[in-house]
């Protein structure tokens, strides 16, 4: 998972939320320096939230770019009282949907939309002594992810991704998705129930 | 959680298990991970043992989706930047849009403005006029009616109650 840039320093995540606040404060005074900042420092977890709800890769810069826009125009509305980050991957989560309502699609996968270059990089990489799975491994191994996570509503979905791929906590995810802790919990467990069934299933057909 | 279908003794366990933070993904590093209490009731309760089942399948399921999420390239604050700047641009350009649309249509705009005053100046004397007029009359009538001598009415009839006439 992409971590957020921090300027070479391990950042505790207090100072991380009062350095943001700041930031969050010129840039509604106008700095576009400090907008530019914020941009750096939390670009990787947007790729990385959109990235567990959309299916191009297209689609998941197209999104990072439109939900940095979003923020930008109405940053001065913001009023700080939950976390910059919370009000951003939020922002996030729902462009994701709105999308996805428009496109009327499950999410699928974003290997599929690899083109040649993509393709090369990978196998490059490859190459250079880091192990990257074969692009139609990686492509096999996500349509298995999305088989099993297909069972799935939006919302459930995009909780289970946010805790189990990005590392969100429970309360990071109650913030994001507008929910009581509680909930989410309960949720969580009936997903995991529901995606585990499947799991099962189809180790067990692959014994057969 | 207080959650219909999930019994009260289980709640915390299944609490403390969405709380876990570690890397691993293992059984053994799950449960070792619980609290004790979780981890007791666990040993005897069959249908918490079988969440964490589903709680590891699901992290081990997930685990290969954490490298193929897309990451940011080095181009894209650049990106951003450039987005917010046409888009404060465009929002610029149709400010000043107005404006041109303004001043051009200024001449046309006085001219009409020009032709409706004549147009509402003429409406409004000739209302007057009208009204003045209207005064005049009502009173020149006024006037008259101590002037105006009763004349005959044509059609008057001496009318005589019926069989007056006939008697001898």
């Amino acid at each position: 998972m992409p971590e957020p840039a921090t300027g070479g320093k391990a950042e505790t995540g207090e100072a991380r939320g009062a350095a943001d606040r700041e930031l969050v404060r010129r840039a509604q005074e106008g700095d576009k320096e400090a907008f530019e900042t914020l941009v750096r420092k939390h670009q990787g977890r947007v790729f990385a939230v959109a990235g567990g709800i959309l299916r191009t890769r297209e689609d998941v810069e197209d999104i990072a770019q439109q939900v940095f826009l979003k923020a930008y125009f109405s940053i001065k509305r913001f009023d700080q009282r939950a976390a910059f980050s919370t009000w951003l991957y939020k922002i996030t989560v729902n462009e994701c949907w709105d999308l996805l309502r428009k496109k009327k699609v499950r999410p699928l996968m974003y290997e599929a939309d690899l083109n040649e270059e993509q393709a090369h990089a990978y196998q490059s990489k490859e190459d250079g002594g880091e192990y990257v799975p074969d692009v139609s491994e990686r492509l096999e191994a996500r349509e298995q992810l999305e088989q099993w996570l297909e069972c799935l509503d939006e919302k459930d979905r995009t909780m289970l991704v946010l805790k189990e791929v990005q590392g969100f906590t429970v309360e990071e995810i109650a913030g994001i998705m507008g929910l009581n802790g509680n909930t989410v919990k309960v949720r969580m467990f009936r997903a995991r129930q529901r995606v585990a069934e499947r799991i099962r299933r189809k180790k067990r057909a692959a014994r057969v | 959680m207080n959650n219909p279908g999930i019994r009260p003794e289980c709640e915390e366990l299944l609490s403390d298990l969405e709380e876990l933070r570690i890397e691993g993904s293992s059984e053994a590093e799950v449960s070792s991970a619980l609290t004790g209490a979780s981890r007791q009731h666990a040993m005897h309760c069959e249908e918490c043992r079988s969440a964490i089942e589903d709680f590891v399948a699901t992290r081990e399921g997930l685990a290969p989706m954490k490298k193929a999420l897309p990451e940011a390239g080095p181009w894209f604050t650049a990106r951003v930047m450039a987005a917010v700047k046409s888009a404060e641009n465009e929002i610029e350009e149709k400010k000043e849009g107005v404006w041109i649309s303004v001043r051009r249509l200024a001449p046309r705009l006085a001219a009409f403005a020009a032709l409706l005053l004549v147009l509402g100046g003429t409406w409004a004397m000739e209302v007057r006029r009208r009204e003045a007029n209207l005064q005049g009359a009502q009173v020149r009538q006024a006037e008259g009616l101590f002037e105006t001598v009763q004349t005959d009415v044509a059609n008057d009839e001496i009318v005589a109650p019926a069989g007056e006439g006939t008697r001898p």
